[in-house]
């Protein structure tokens, strides 16, 4: 089977002939190639070919046209620090609580900021993968955006001080990531990844995500999959297990479990739906190949009856994680049935 | 006494209103109520009942944070300055690491620590190590906290104990947290203690420094 087909056939619970396993790596691709981090979120064309690179090295099944969490809130204006090697971080958030988002012209992703670096990188990923290998692409969740925009604890203030800007905030968001998203897919992404931390439950309770967040995220999975998404991919770190049912009623066909949910926690929330996880990110730094190897046995086996399952770690592997235990989340799959 | 306006200010803290929290400890002032009482009675008492219900499910930022808020409000109104004379509070001092330049966390425990009734020094976020011990020798704290949101700070971390003895300030305790850090044990960070939340912290120091 191709990479793609095996993805595809574990969204739709089909057999497949090993379990797909994607590593998240992104700035990791970079340390392997030699190259700063910088360098890697700075232009599209090293990102893919970090990438590439690290896509012929550990032989998964998937590439990422994935930076940082700033693109969207640079494109908009946000002033950024970058680091050599380390991801860049918002020196002065784009907007204020007071900020007239009729006056914002919604970014256009083939000019505003690092936006066209990332089209660049996937419509390179695409061409090189054909439709072997899962291209995936990245926006930010609503949610999560709007706290790029603002700054976390301005927009959670906002959030209960003021909920109609907060939502008119929401909105904006939400056209922002569907616009990109949209761009993505156009551009060569089979999908775009919807990465939404803020909206984890370490943030706001569940109630909250479903009153705010839930909504505009069934706008977004509704336009990508119009646009023509090969599934809907919701990433959202921690303990998610409170907020699955919601996740769910998204549209999500495809959702990432950090370490804090069990696999039958996972399984019993959501049983018919694919998900991939969900090892802890930090072992990839600090621990030995064959801790990660029994890990990921010891998740093979318990999805091994139910199906709908991609090895993969719980967010994203540590820029500097070593690359042996890469190696070993990828080869567990191998001799695995 | 009656407790109304104890349970009265307990009850805006919880609501995340602070502009009430404000005016019942100013009420409480007035009645002639010791600030001790008011940060034991008061804002303990709304920080006990706030970690009973934040377990790991359930902690969340923005309930934290409107709490948190109430309880700095207060916190200014009964501390606007350190007032010569007043039994000395333990002190604590908190940062995020240089190269991490996440602060929330690190606000929070600031929170929770003062209304627990703890002097907190700030040192802010991408605060380089040296810095924090430097801060922690200078106001002769008795622990530091420092949290970690991303994994390049664990190498930072690993060294404070070590530094802190080398200046013979091994008595010092050093607590880590945060999304990054607590993944890691204490043992493999080389610190005290591993906090999971904020509370989970504050409940250690309670224990450890009594």
């Amino acid at each position: 089977m191709k990479s793609i087909e095996r993805i595809q056939a574990a969204i739709n619970f089909e057999a497949t002939d090993r379990v797909p396993v994607i590593a998240q790596v992104f700035g990791h691709t970079a340390v392997v190639s030699g190259l700063t981090i910088q360098d890697y979120v700075r232009s599209g064309r090293v990102m893919a070919d970090c990438q590439m690179k690290a896509l012929a090295r550990y032989g998964y099944d998937a590439v990422f046209a994935v930076m940082d969490v700033n693109v969207e809130t640079e494109a908009l204006g946000s002033r950024l620090t970058y680091r050599p090697n380390d991801y860049p971080y918002v020196q002065s958030h784009a907007f204020s609580k007071d900020t007239n988002l009729k006056a914002i012209p919604l970014p256009d992703p083939s000019s505003a900021g690092r936006m066209p670096e990332i089209l660049d990188a996937v419509t390179t990923l695409r061409r090189e993968v054909g439709d072997e290998v899962l291209v995936v692409g990245c926006v930010l969740g609503p949610m999560t955006l709007a706290t790029q925009l603002l700054g976390m604890e301005k927009a959670l203030y906002l959030a209960i001080d003021d909920p109609e800007g907060f939502e008119r905030l929401l909105d904006f968001s939400t056209q922002v990531v569907i616009r990109f998203g949209i761009a993505q897919i156009e551009r060569g992404a089979h999908l775009p990844l919807v990465f939404d931390p803020s909206a984890s439950p370490s943030v706001v309770p569940p109630r909250f995500f479903r009153e705010f967040e839930l909504p505009r995220l069934k706008k977004v999975f509704a336009a990508l999959d119009a646009a023509g998404a090969l599934a809907a991919w919701l990433h959202i770190a921690g303990p998610t297990a409170s907020i699955l049912p919601f996740c769910l009623e998204s549209g999500a066909n495809l959702v990432n479990f950090d370490y804090y949910v069990t696999p039958d926690e996972l399984m019993s929330k959501a049983p018919s739906t694919c998900c991939n996880g969900n090892i802890k990110c930090l072992d990839f730094e600090e621990e030995v190949p064959e801790k990660i190897l029994s890990e990921s046995t010891g998740l093979l086996e318990a999805f091994a009856k139910r199906g709908g399952f991609i090895l993969s770690s719980g967010c994203e592997i540590p820029p500097r994680s070593r690359s042996e235990n890469v190696d070993a989340l990828v080869s567990a799959t191998r001799g695995w049935r | 006494m009656d407790n109304s306006g104890m349970r009265s200010l307990v009850d805006a803290l919880l609501d995340g209103d602070r502009a009430r929290a404000v005016t019942e400890a100013r009420s409480l002032r007035n009645e002639g109520v010791e600030v001790e009482r008011i940060v034991v009675e008061g804002l303990g008492s709304a920080m006990e009942q706030l970690d009973g219900k934040c377990t790991i499910e359930e902690f969340n930022l923005l309930e934290i944070m409107l709490v948190g808020r109430a309880v700095m409000s207060v916190v200014k109104e009964l501390f606007p300055r350190e007032v010569p004379g007043e039994p000395p509070r333990i002190t604590v001092v908190v940062a995020s690491l240089e190269g991490d330049v996440h602060d929330l966390g690190k606000n929070i425990v600031k929170m929770v620590l003062s209304g627990k009734g703890y002097r907190v020094i700030d040192c802010g976020k991408d605060c380089p190590l040296g810095t924090l011990i430097d801060a922690a020798e200078r106001h002769g704290a008795a622990a530091i906290g420092i949290s970690g949101l991303i994994t390049t700070v664990i190498s930072q971390v690993k060294k404070a104990k070590e530094l802190l003895e080398q200046r013979g300030l091994g008595h010092i305790k050093v607590l880590a947290g945060g999304a990054a850090l607590k993944q890691a044990t204490a043992e493999s960070l080389k610190v005290d203690f591993v906090a999971e939340t904020a509370f989970d912290g504050v409940r250690y120091l309670g224990s450890a420094l009594r």
